[in-house]
């Protein structure tokens, strides 16, 4: 499927995604299907955006989506509401996965996920009736302990629908980053080369060392998320890791309990950051390496519809700031490997010589058609990409789809008497990612600045005596930070809600880096437990955050101009 | 011209609370006298929209004043700050505004809020060194070509102009049509 195609879904079943503050431009979407008469369901424990305007809003308890799912296609089975010769002809293995949602019958479910057992049914009947229907999920599934299974438990739903290889249906991840499909495409990823090529696979070994005249390892390499474990726990020298070579990201700052991030960065032999400003990261760095921004080089984009787009220079960068294509190749060059291009056609056009699925998306093509989706294979014009990834027939071996679910695993870390709240990281509107960019923005600044806020419902906040605005202290076992506390009928007692980019209000002071998804290695933002108290002097709490915040700026070398300048 | 002043309404079904308003309300009140431009550096002084974005369990809209005909706060204000133009807009004279904040406690809607005034990125100081703080509301984008700067940018088209008299007739027209539907 496409993102176009959002607005002509007769329904929208939106699990843990808020497209109004990750993605306004999809959410934009998601409300014109609305007003063309589509039926939305939104599964979030928050009231957002996406629940506001759904006819049906499963405000589940944080930390129970696969049971929520396996209870709807529970319903489905047991109310006859499959597409039988779907499953017949097109898929695998459903008699395990009926095995499975067996047990969660819609009162089972309720005990767990908290939400009603016949809002369940109905959730379940209006999404197995709708003529076509689209499940568009993000982070709220992704980022758990439990995150694949639910991604196929919701796969497995579509295909007991037989909801897929046709317009405004399927599946989709709507992901968590600007291009991070682009950066999965390219193999930035430890076990594949570009193009989902294993580097297990002897004969796509074979074939890059072939390209490029060395030889490559048939390992794979380290999760990003097991980092902080060969820096601070391995004891063999050999498997430790002593550099690390960070560009575009800032895991003292995005990462899950950054206490630990800062402990294996201060350990880490050598750091090597390359970013457009500087950030928690450079703090920490041996080197640092200016390199362009989004507007000031070329280059191919993946939205997250696999649909490849050329992006352009608009400005000149600032001089001596060289792009980041060009770095890397002089530092190949400096290690002993001559790499050398003219330009970013140049790359692509050796890379999707090396990708089958990409071999079709040439240049010509991108500029001619804006985008096109792999799998792409010739470079005839007549090829112009595919938008239904499973049409006709899946993309496993034998053709079928194939069902799974588990049962549920709760999170690591939960509520206690020490710890009484629960805890997860959300997304706002105005501020992208780490803010390494919107930080630096000055009109972004003004619209919302440190130290951020906290969720909570008012119950919470008047056992707490706490009002809407308050700076509170926020904290766990692993950390604690300073933020203000939003009181909002948005959230559930109980439950609190914190935005992972502000500098001082931290809240990956807080986060769980321990508990990763098996099979993604994605650590467990969205939930583990807190405390919040009330801070009685809030005139020094104040000037606390402004002074750590002036610091921190001041170490960073911004440069304080105008109206900011005390 | 309309009989009665037009203003500028929300469709909360729409609204998706993305602040696109908030900043090109900013942006177009201070071209001239801040010198704020269409790129992000520009930017000196603090954002200060004319409209706000009220986000509730239910609603998530932006809030702007409706330039009421009998403006309460046109009749609470004592410094003959707050008057009506020829198209029946109801604007803030913040040269003559001196910040008392009557207009704030007659406003029923929160329409009007006491912002710091700044001239060519600068803030205007009082003998105490206090900025100078004024009224500001919604003046519908007076004197700026394209109307509503607000209802311009809204990707989701939640924002519309409202004229009270063609909002009867449409209303008028629909009933009519529906009672005359209603006979077959």
């Amino acid at each position: 499927m496409g993102v176009p195609e959002i607005e002509d879904a007769k329904l929208i079943f939106n699990f843990g995604y808020n497209g109004a503050d990750s993605h306004p431009i999809v959410q934009r979407r998601i409300v014109r299907a609305k007003q063309k008469g589509a039926t939305i369901i939104t599964a979030d424990p928050r009231v957002t955006e996406a629940a506001r305007i759904a006819d049906i809003h499963l405000q589940l308890k944080g930390g129970t989506n696969i049971v929520l799912v396996n209870a709807m296609c529970n319903v489905i089975y047991n109310e006859g509401l499959v597409d039988q010769n779907f499953i017949d002809t097109m898929t695998n293995d459903y008699d395990k996965f009926v095995e499975v949602i067996k047990k969660y019958t819609p009162e089972y479910a309720e005990g767990i996920c908290k939400v009603p057992a016949d809002l369940i049914r109905k959730a379940a009947r209006t999404y197995a009736k709708a003529p076509t229907a689209m499940i568009l999920y993000g982070m709220g599934v992704c980022q758990f302990g439990q995150a694949v299974d639910v991604v196929k438990a919701l796969g497995s739903l579509a295909l007991m629908t037989g909801n897929y290889g046709k317009p405004a249906s399927g599946i989709g991840p709507v992901r968590g980053q600007n291009n991070v499909q682009g950066a999965c495409d390219m193999g930035a990823l430890p076990n594949n080369y570009p193009g989902y090529q294993p580097v297990t696979n002897p004969d796509v070994q074979a074939k890059f060392e072939k390209a490029w005249g060395v030889k490559l390892s048939n390992k794979n390499g380290i999760p990003l998320t097991h980092v902080p474990h060969y820096v601070l726990e391995e004891k063999d020298p050999n498997k430790q890791i002593h550099a690390y070579y960070i560009f575009g990201e800032d895991p003292a700052q995005s990462d899950p309990d950054v206490g630990e991030v800062r402990e294996a960065l201060e350990k880490i032999d050598f750091v090597v950051m390359q970013d457009i400003f500087m950030n928690k990261t450079g703090e920490f760095a041996d080197v640092i390496l200016p390199s362009t921004a989004w507007n000031e080089h070329d280059g191919v984009y993946s939205c997250c519809d696999r649909g490849f787009q050329r992006i352009r220079k608009v400005v000149e960068p600032p001089k001596n700031v060289k792009t980041d294509w060009e770095i890397i190749c002089e530092i190949s060059t400096a290690m002993g490997y001559k790499m050398k291009y003219k330009d970013t056609e140049e790359i692509w056009n050796e890379l999707i010589d090396l990708c089958p699925n990409f071999a079709g998306a040439t240049y010509e093509k991108l500029e001619k058609l804006g985008s096109v989706q792999w799998p792409c294979r010739s470079k005839d014009m007549s090829d112009t990409g595919t938008v239904y990834l499973h049409k006709g027939k899946f993309t496993n071996p034998d053709g079928k789809g194939k069902f799974y679910t588990a049962d549920w695993r709760p999170p690591k870390e939960v509520e206690n008497d020490e710890y009484p709240l629960s805890f997860s990281t959300v997304r706002e509107v105005g501020h992208y990612s780490v803010r390494t960019m919107t930080g630096n923005c000055r009109a972004l600044r003004n619209l919302e600045d440190e130290p951020g806020w906290i969720q909570m419902n008012p119950k919470d906040c008047e056992e707490l005596n706490i009002k809407h605005g308050d700076l509170v202290k926020v904290l766990n076992k692993r950390g604690w930070c300073i933020t203000r506390c939003n009181a909002t009928n948005r959230v559930e007692k109980g439950a609190t809600y914190m935005t992972y980019q502000w500098w001082i209000g931290c809240c990956n002071e807080l986060t769980i880096g321990s508990n990763l998804d098996p099979v993604s290695n994605t650590p467990e933002y969205k939930y583990c437990n807190c405390r919040v108290e009330r801070l009685d002097d809030q005139k020094k709490a104040w000037d606390f955050v402004q002074n750590e915040y002036q610091d921190l700026r001041k170490r960073m070398g911004i440069r304080v101009v105008g109206k900011e300048a005390k | 011209m309309s009989k009665y002043s037009r203003y500028v309404v929300a469709d909360s079904s729409k609204c998706t609370g993305c602040k696109a308003c908030e900043l090109a309300c900013f942006a177009e009140h201070n071209k001239k006298s801040n010198g704020v431009g269409f790129t992000v550096g520009t930017v000196e002084v603090p954002v200060t929209p004319k409209l706000y974005l009220t986000k509730l369990e239910a609603y998530c809209m932006p809030i702007q004043c409706k330039h009421c005909e009998d403006a309460p706060c046109l009749n609470a204000c004592q410094k003959h700050a707050i008057y009506r133009t020829e198209d029946k807009q109801v604007i803030v004279d913040e040269n003559k505004c001196i910040g008392c904040k009557d207009c704030v406690m007659a406003c029923p809607f929160g329409a009007i809020a006491i912002l710091p005034k700044s001239e060519k990125g600068t803030f205007k100081l009082q003998k105490d060194k206090e900025v100078v703080k004024v009224a500001s509301k919604c003046d519908l984008c007076e004197g700026i070509e394209g109307g509503p700067a607000c209802v311009r940018v809204c990707p989701n088209e939640a924002l519309q102009i409202i004229d009270a008299d063609c909002e009867t007739l449409a209303k008028n027209i629909r009933a009519a049509e529906g009672l005359y539907a209603s006979r077959f």
